[in-house]
């Protein structure tokens, strides 16, 4: 019975292993990273693993090797003792004192990596500042010229990058594993991240730190062009957002609103609100969103989400509702009301 | 003919029920505290496989996210607060007296206030499932400012806060019972280095508790007030700072990590000897590093905190003090290994713990190396692979270290054995089990996957680790299931046993199997760290 059972944790343990092995990251390690800042965390992350793997290997051995060669065979009198050793200063000693090296090493490289880890663009450089605000249950990402994406963020490749992470309402964190750590969206604060792209391409990432019922599908994507790409996209989204022919509103619909109401607004977490007129009543819609609501016990909640958005944002929503049939076409004199939403 | 003489009386009229609800002997309560952590261990059980259950594949529809959400809450508070905390004081209750020589704790009917406060948490705990709005959902971390009434409405969060606050006062007046105890009632001739480990431990164990939950009531007093007389410790727009919230939970919440930790391995110091037929390698080391072990562990909170945009300077002084932990550690572990070295080791259940502890509490130690070094950290933090890490520290540590002691202590608590078979599938199964459920977690944190998820949309590789993980864990589940049904019948048919069974080294095995109401009608001088040893050599020196 304990062969078979081991047996079985072996078939486990090589499937597992193949397995790891066919998901393209050598197993045990992290994926490889299209930045030199999250290429130098997979570097530490490799030698950790070296050491303290080598490590439990000597560790077990010895433990694994002991319980074999002195294991109570048939031949011995019930409850014999073994020799009465009761400590060695000298071993003991030496046990202490070099793992005690080992970690000195181990903290050195840490130390040493922190730098380009840290990646923060040297002076003198024009790095690209995006201003990230983290909402339930979505990324607001805002550029230089004042060109909003939700949760879609588009990038340069090959040039610095620094992210200033806010929080609207309850903590967050940024993480797009494949391309370098998390940084917490704390409100009250400013954090930064910074980064340097290195190979064109679409990267997904989510929030990692619990924040709400709709946690889970928090996430977002990261999608890195050519710089002249990105210049005429950036240039050509500033014009369409400006006259309201953007995808603004579509955006602001599915990663905002869709989270919890569902795509066709028809109810997830939320209540049904497809064809609701509140949808199409600016001057009530701003209010709901900027304020939230708390009715009668907490299926009637909803959180505030429209912090800190530009006017341009509620419009293009408005519009693309509108348009989309999801809205009826807005009243001539906007009677607020307080629908659900 | 033969006729009854005396009428059964129900158990509820004979006063035996009475008995145990007005006790003062600590034997009684260490029971209820033992039994009683183990029901809420099935519940936090049943939630874990309901997780499991909803995460076995992709964009599963199993339970819903609130439900979701409300189980990782409550899975975590019951395990961490209202199983391991109190399990732990159940054996203390129950051992640290009898350990020491003494006939009782120090103040009995305190420590029966400690049992009840503790008893009266959990309900509030497990009935606010009923409150309206349902349970708390918001981590068992309860950041702030998500648990803020703006964001967390519903009284699910204040009974929460409630129950842990209750919980807390529990175990800080059942801490200084430990101490008082400790230090005043040992028997005569046992000095501090003759103190058993397992005491050492619980001494550690004491302290840590009397200054983590100290913090922790604060914060939850803080927390409190925000939500209830509009005070705004931790709400940034009326000047107050949620980052405050996650230094005074963290300076609980990592030497909780040693609260749970310390008395499994003091259980294992005293285990391994026994099975091993050697004394412990190295007693000075061990009792310091458990004293070395609590200390620093108050000085490492915010390595929890790495991601949250700390100054270099200070994310590096976390990391070196939380490397510093891995010294005592490691020294411990060298010396149960060194323990084994030439000893006659037989591999009954507890001793199968033990070393499953050595084997899965190493692996827990070696990805702990990996999450101090903070940069690795900004990766794998909040991700599975830190799931994995404490799962393996404190399900491979602790919980394997407690079922050790378990099996250990059993003969000694109902003067009946435990079936030895039953216990070695129990000990195979949660060792294949564990394995399978927590190994690909790392490998899915790597991956990208966050922790607190009720669902997720990658296939592939991604979901085949999930549906392993989810497989392991239900195979743990079975393992539990013979666990109750072998302790059950054990506990009413299990063949009896003497004094000392195991052929033992602490004052406890002098004493009768159950130990009678006063423990010991006469406690031997003791004048080793072994006194039931250095008895059992008197006699078959004076047989001969």
């Amino acid at each position: 019975v304990r062969r078979l059972l081991i047996g079985l944790a072996l078939v486990g343990l090589c499937l597992l292993s193949v397995g790891s092995a066919a998901a393209g990251n050598g197993g045990i390690g992290p994926p490889s990273s299209a930045t030199e800042s999250g290429s130098s965390i997979n570097t530490l992350y490799w030698m950790i693993i070296g050491i303290t793997g080598a490590v439990f290997i000597l560790v077990e051995g010895a433990l694994i090797l002991f319980l074999v060669r002195y294991r109570k065979r048939r031949h011995m009198p019930e409850n014999e003792e073994g020799p009465q050793v009761h400590g060695n200063t000298r071993l003991e000693l030496i046990w202490t004192v070099i793992p005690v090296l080992i970690l000195i090493g181990i903290m050195a490289v840490t130390i040493i990596k922190v730098p380009s880890v840290n990646a923060t663009p040297p002076a003198g450089s024009d790095p690209l500042v995006v201003d990230v605000v983290a909402h339930q249950f979505y990324w607001e990402y805002t550029y230089p010229n004042g060109v909003v994406q939700v949760d879609d963020l588009r990038l340069p490749v090959d040039r610095p990058v620094r992210l200033e992470l806010r929080a609207a309402d309850v903590i967050h964190s940024w993480w797009v594993p494949e391309l370098t750590g998390k940084r917490d969206a704390i409100p009250g604060r400013t954090n930064t991240l910074d980064f340097e792209v290195r190979k064109t391409g679409t990267f997904t990432g989510q929030c990692a730190e619990f924040c709400g019922v709709q946690h889970a599908v928090m996430t977002t994507t990261v999608e890195v062009v050519p710089q002249a790409e990105f210049d005429a996209w950036l240039g050509q989204q500033e014009a369409a957002q400006a006259d309201g022919t953007s995808d603004l509103g579509e955006q602001t619909w599915a990663g905002v609103c869709a989270t919890c109401h569902g795509l066709d607004g028809e109810g997830d977490v939320g209540p049904a609100i497809a064809g609701n007129s509140t949808l199409s009543d600016k001057e009530g819609l701003a209010r709901l969103l900027a304020e939230g609501q708390d009715n009668e016990g907490i299926d009637g909640y909803m959180p505030p989400i429209s912090t800190g958005w530009p006017e341009k944002q509620l419009d293009a929503l408005i519009a693309y509702l509108v348009g989309a049939g999801l809205a009826p076409e807005p009243a001539d004199q906007g009677e607020a009301q307080d629908g659900e939403g | 003919v033969a006729t009854r003489v005396e009428p059964v009386i129900p158990s509820w009229k004979d006063g035996t029920v009475m008995r145990w609800l007005t006790t003062v002997d600590h034997k009684k309560i260490g029971i209820m505290y033992i039994v009683a952590s183990f029901l809420l261990f099935f519940a936090g059980g049943i939630m874990a496989l309901l997780m499991r259950a909803q995460l076995a594949h992709a964009e599963n529809g199993f339970i819903t996210q609130d439900a979701f959400n409300t189980l990782f809450t409550m899975h975590g508070t019951v395990m961490l607060f209202l199983f391991m905390t109190p399990l732990f004081v159940g054996f203390g209750n129950y051992f640290v007296p009898l350990m020491i020589g003494a006939r009782d704790m120090a103040f009995p009917r305190l420590n029966a206030a400690s049992l009840w406060l503790f008893v009266i948490g959990a309900v509030i705990m497990l009935a606010s499932f009923g409150a309206e709005g349902g349970a708390a959902r918001a981590g068992w971390t309860s950041y702030p400012p998500l648990t803020e009434d703006a964001f967390s409405p519903g009284v699910g969060q204040d009974l929460w806060i409630l129950g842990i606050h209750i919980s807390g006062v529990s175990g800080v007046i059942g801490a200084i019972n430990f101490i008082v105890t400790i230090h005043n009632m040992r028997a005569p001739g046992m000095s501090w280095t003759r103190v058993p480990l397992f005491v050492w431990a619980m001494e550690a164990f004491a302290i840590l508790v009397i200054i983590a939950f100290s913090a922790l009531a604060a914060a939850m007093t803080m927390l409190l007030l925000d939500r209830q007389a509009g005070t705004a410790f931790f709400l940034p727009d009326a000047g107050g700072n949620p980052v405050l919230y996650q230094h005074l939970f963290w300076f609980f919440g990592h030497p909780e990590v040693y609260i749970l930790v310390l008395p499994a391995m003091g259980m294992l110091s005293e285990i391994i000897p026994v099975f091993a037929r050697k004394p412990i390698f190295g007693y000075k080391a061990v009792a310091f590093s458990t004293i070395g072990i609590a200390f620093i562990s108050l000085l490492v909170w915010a390595h929890h905190m790495f991601t949250v945009g700390m100054p270099d300077g200070l994310q590096t002084w976390f990391m070196i003090a939380s490397y510093a932990v891995a010294v005592p550690t490691g020294v411990k572990v060298f010396n149960w290994v060194a323990t084994m070295w030439r000893g006659r080791i037989s591999f009954k259940t507890p001793m199968l713990f033990c070393i499953g502890f050595l084997v899965l509490f190493v692996m827990g130690g070696m990805s702990g190396i990996m999450v101090a070094s903070y940069p690795v950290d900004y990766q794998v933090h909040d991700s599975y692979y830190v799931v994995a890490h404490f799962h393996y520290v404190l399900v491979g540590g602790s919980l394997f270290g407690l079922l050790a002691g378990t099996y250990y202590w059993f003969p000694k608590i109902t003067g009946r054995m435990y079936n030895e078979r039953l216990g070695k599938w129990h000990f195979w199964l949660m060792l294949v089990g564990f394995n399978l459920a927590f190994l690909p977690q790392h490998m899915l944190g790597l991956m990208g996957m966050p922790r607190r998820i009720y669902t997720y949309e990658q296939g592939g590789v991604f979901e085949a680790y999930n549906a392993i993980s989810t497989a392991g864990s239900f195979l743990m589940g079975i393992g539990f299931l013979l666990f109750i049904f072998n302790m059950a019948k054990s506990w009413r048919s299990g063949p009896r046993v003497g004094n000392d069974p195991w052929v033992a080294d602490t004052l406890e095995w002098y004493a009768t199997s159950p130990p009678q109401e006063h423990n010991f009608d006469k406690v031997p001088y003791v004048t080793s760290p072994r006194p039931v040893r250095d008895l059992r050599l008197r006699l078959q020196r004076d047989q001969q």
